[in-house]
């Protein structure tokens, strides 16, 4: 009889501290693009040995529901960067807000001014996230009007990613093998009409089909590389004018250069990075976020990119360096975190992030801690020297502008309409601003 | 008496009312998930509205004339009607055709039948995958096949002639299987006397199509063609994710303009008197249609 009390006071003890496990366990969710890759570190903890921009963020992810001593578990929700936001503007309609979502800088204006996110810099400081560490370029892209609505998680900036295997053998190399990189809009004409006859392939892969982003990104790198450049009137209205000189000298050169041949045509964005991969260009223009993945790529033996590879700032071809940057930051949005557990969670994970700011830095994103841009861990990374001029250098659309999503979509569809269309340039420059200054007007 | 009047007439007027319960449940559901919205759109369309901060400011029309003066809007209207004239002839003759070539016995009928109707099972998502790597330009199937016969490279999803039309092609692959089922339900209620008959009178296959099944089956075709003219008037899916309405505004359906004015750019109302439109214009050519086949009925 008193075994069996004491057998069943065992049991008992055993549920209630099972019981109190259960509860104690805290689920916050995490809305993110950077794509799936579940099949290749869906368990993994080993941060070190992933590659990549899914990669890294899947096994920070893993890591920290592995290790974090609060029973906290971070449920990741992913969706793919096109729709992205349009699917997290119907999910807080819906309120169905996730805990955590990443967002982009140029996007966190439209968001902070309806007050869906509130300032962040009290929590900050409560986990031990230090805001005076954040670089410039960082507290810049997440600060408004003093405050910090974000925690920015990296810098990301428009490069020339080059195929050096192609360039020596177009005789396009330094001696020391670095490439011959133009200086001005004459010798890249000069360097690609040299490439495209020596191999018989063009110099340019970039995404020309279903493209959202990339025509606007080199658009807005050769208008801020000319003095005296604005794209948005000052005011309280602010208009957009693309027919200013600089904008007009930028889009003529964008012609040109597609117009001539020296781009692959018919690429959307995985076969433009594909044609690169293959040797079938010389040069691709795509972000930091294609570093790592090309970095594996020239580690590889017998592939056309082995050993072959560098990347850069996209080219000063005017008056002064400039280079289209924006930041990937991540947000708690209002009614994300449904009670104070879910909201200390969230806190948690976004400490964990914010102290493994090196770990994302792999993937070819600046770091966004002052303390990991000088720390010996980034500067080994592969290339970085060439690169991190971009955080002087590095400009997008003035916070101040809002709509900055849909304006650059709207210009994107714009240049390429005069690019693969053949839309004159007066026409597109007029359509681009009456589908932007349209959105504008419709602010509230 | 009087008063056994009095009790049957009351219990005609108890039966009627309990016989409203029968329909109450569909009435409910039909005036919550359809009527209800539709008179909440039509009140969303004269609203400034504003999709993420659910802030608004009555307009009146100023949105239904702001659309009057948006050419994408009036491109994408043009484009839905080029789809819809494009792809519904082409389900009504082909998914015809089809089921009279296929209306037989046997097991080989069965198979084909299974294989023609196998891609309406898919999502839309697979059937753009499928066919993007078929028209993929340099390393496609299609940009093969062309390299082999020695003929340059084509990218129809890139041209603007040629997109609206792939993705009506790529339309009537995926969905034929609907309207083939439909026509060979019908040929099946056909008697077989008619042709047997017909067979005695030495009638050719053409006479015995033209003047026996097609008018034993025209409610069918009127059936087929006014399903879909609605389905198609409400194409997206296709032109999202091969063009996303591309290029230079070539493919781009009303649903799309909806879909990016409401999600993409957060004006809900422009959104909605958009969708007002697409629905006048569906109820415009839905009367059109029934009047035309009612007409040749009356002949």
């Amino acid at each position: 009889m008193k075994m069996t009390s004491h057998l069943a006071a065992i049991g008992l003890l055993a549920c209630a501290a099972g019981s109190a496990l259960a509860q104690a366990r805290t689920e916050i969710t995490l809305a993110r693009f950077f794509g799936s890759c579940e099949a290749d570190y869906g368990k993994s903890i080993d941060v070190k040995a992933a590659r990549g921009e899914c990669g890294i963020i899947t096994t920070l992810v893993n890591k920290f529901n592995a290790t974090n001593k609060d029973n906290i578990v971070v449920k990741p929700q992913i969706v793919e960067w096109g729709p992205y936001y349009d699917q997290l503007t119907a999910r807080i309609v819906a309120r169905d807000v996730p805990t955590i979502a990443v967002m982009h800088e140029s996007s966190l204006g439209d968001f902070v001014h309806r007050k869906l996110i509130e300032p962040m810099d009290d929590s900050f400081k409560s986990v031990g996230i230090d805001t005076a560490q954040f670089s410039d370029q960082a507290r810049a892209g997440t600060s408004f009007s003093g405050k910090t609505y974000a925690l920015p998680f990296d810098t990301h900036a428009w490069l020339w990613h080059f195929n050096l295997n192609l360039m020596k053998k177009a005789g396009l190399t330094k001696p020391d093998g670095s490439p011959v990189i133009p200086g001005s809009p004459e010798e890249l004409f000069a360097q690609a009409r040299q490439f495209k006859q020596a191999t018989g392939k063009p110099y340019f892969a970039w995404q020309t089909v279903n493209s959202s982003a990339s025509y606007m990104r080199t658009f807005l790198t050769l208008l801020y590389q000319q003095n005296g450049a604005k794209l948005f009137t000052d005011g309280a209205k602010p208009r957009i004018d693309m027919k200013s000189p600089q904008a007009t000298k930028a889009l003529k050169l964008m012609n040109q250069i597609y117009s001539e041949g020296l781009v692959m045509t018919g690429l959307d964005y995985g076969p433009s990075n594909q044609a690169f991969v293959n040797g079938e260009v010389g040069v691709v223009v795509v972000g930091t976020w294609k570093i790592d993945d090309f970095v594996a790529q020239a580690e590889k033996a017998d592939t056309p990119l082995a050993k072959g590879y560098a990347v850069y700032p996209f080219p000063q071809l005017f008056d002064q360096k400039a280079v289209c940057a924006d930041g990937h930051s991540w947000v708690m949005l209002k009614g994300g975190a449904k009670d104070e557990a879910s909201r200390k969670a969230a806190l948690a994970f976004l400490k964990f992030i914010w102290d493994n700011d090196v770990e994302w830095a792999r993937t070819g994103h600046l770091p966004i801690s002052k303390l990991t841009l000088s720390s010996p861990g980034f500067k080994a990374l592969p290339m970085r020297s060439n690169i991190a001029e971009i955080s002087a250098s590095g400009r997008g659309i003035p916070l101040s502008i809002p709509r900055q999503r849909a304006i650059q979509i709207a210009v994107d569809q714009e240049i390429g309409n005069m690019l693969t269309s053949k839309k004159s340039l007066k026409d597109m420059q007029n359509a681009a601003e009456t589908r932007v200054n349209k959105l504008l007007d419709s602010v509230r | 008496m009087k008063a056994v009047a009095d009790h049957g007439h009351g219990r005609v007027h108890g039966a009627r009312w309990s016989n409203a319960l029968f329909i109450a449940p569909f009435l409910a559901v039909y005036l919550a998930l359809l009527v209800a919205p539709l008179v909440r759109g039509m009140w969303t369309s004269l609203q400034d509205l504003d999709m993420l901060s659910q802030t608004s400011e009555f307009v009146g029309l100023k949105n239904f004339a702001d659309l009057w003066g948006d050419e994408i809007f009036m491109g994408s209207v043009r484009n839905t009607f080029c789809f819809v004239l494009m792809s519904t002839p082409v389900f009504v003759v082909l998914g015809l055709a089809l089921a009279l070539a296929l209306n037989r016995p046997g097991r080989t009928g069965a198979v084909l039948r299974a294989i023609f109707f196998g891609s309406s099972v898919l999502s839309v998502t697979i059937v753009t995958l499928v066919w993007k790597l078929v028209l993929m330009p340099h390393h496609g199937l299609l940009a093969n096949l062309a390299n082999a016969a020695g003929l340059p490279g084509f990218s129809p999803l890139t041209s603007e002639a040629w997109a609206l039309p792939t993705i009506a092609a790529v339309t009537v692959w995926w969905i034929i299987g609907l309207p083939m089922m439909l026509f060979l339900a019908a040929l099946q209620q056909v008697p077989g006397e008619v042709y047997e008959a017909a067979a005695l009178d030495n009638s050719s296959r053409w006479r015995t199509l033209v003047h026996i099944t097609l008018p034993a089956i025209r409610r069918t075709v009127v059936l087929v063609a006014v399903i879909e003219v609605i389905l198609q008037f409400q194409v997206f899916g296709q032109a999202q994710l091969l063009t996303q309405g591309g290029p230079n505004n070539s493919s781009r359906p009303v649903v799309q303009f909806i879909y990016e004015s409401g999600f993409t750019h957060w004006t809900l109302g422009n959104a909605a008197a958009a969708s007002q439109v697409l629905l006048g214009i569906m109820l415009v050519a839905m009367a059109l249609q029934m009047w035309v086949s009612g007409r040749k009925e009356a002949f």
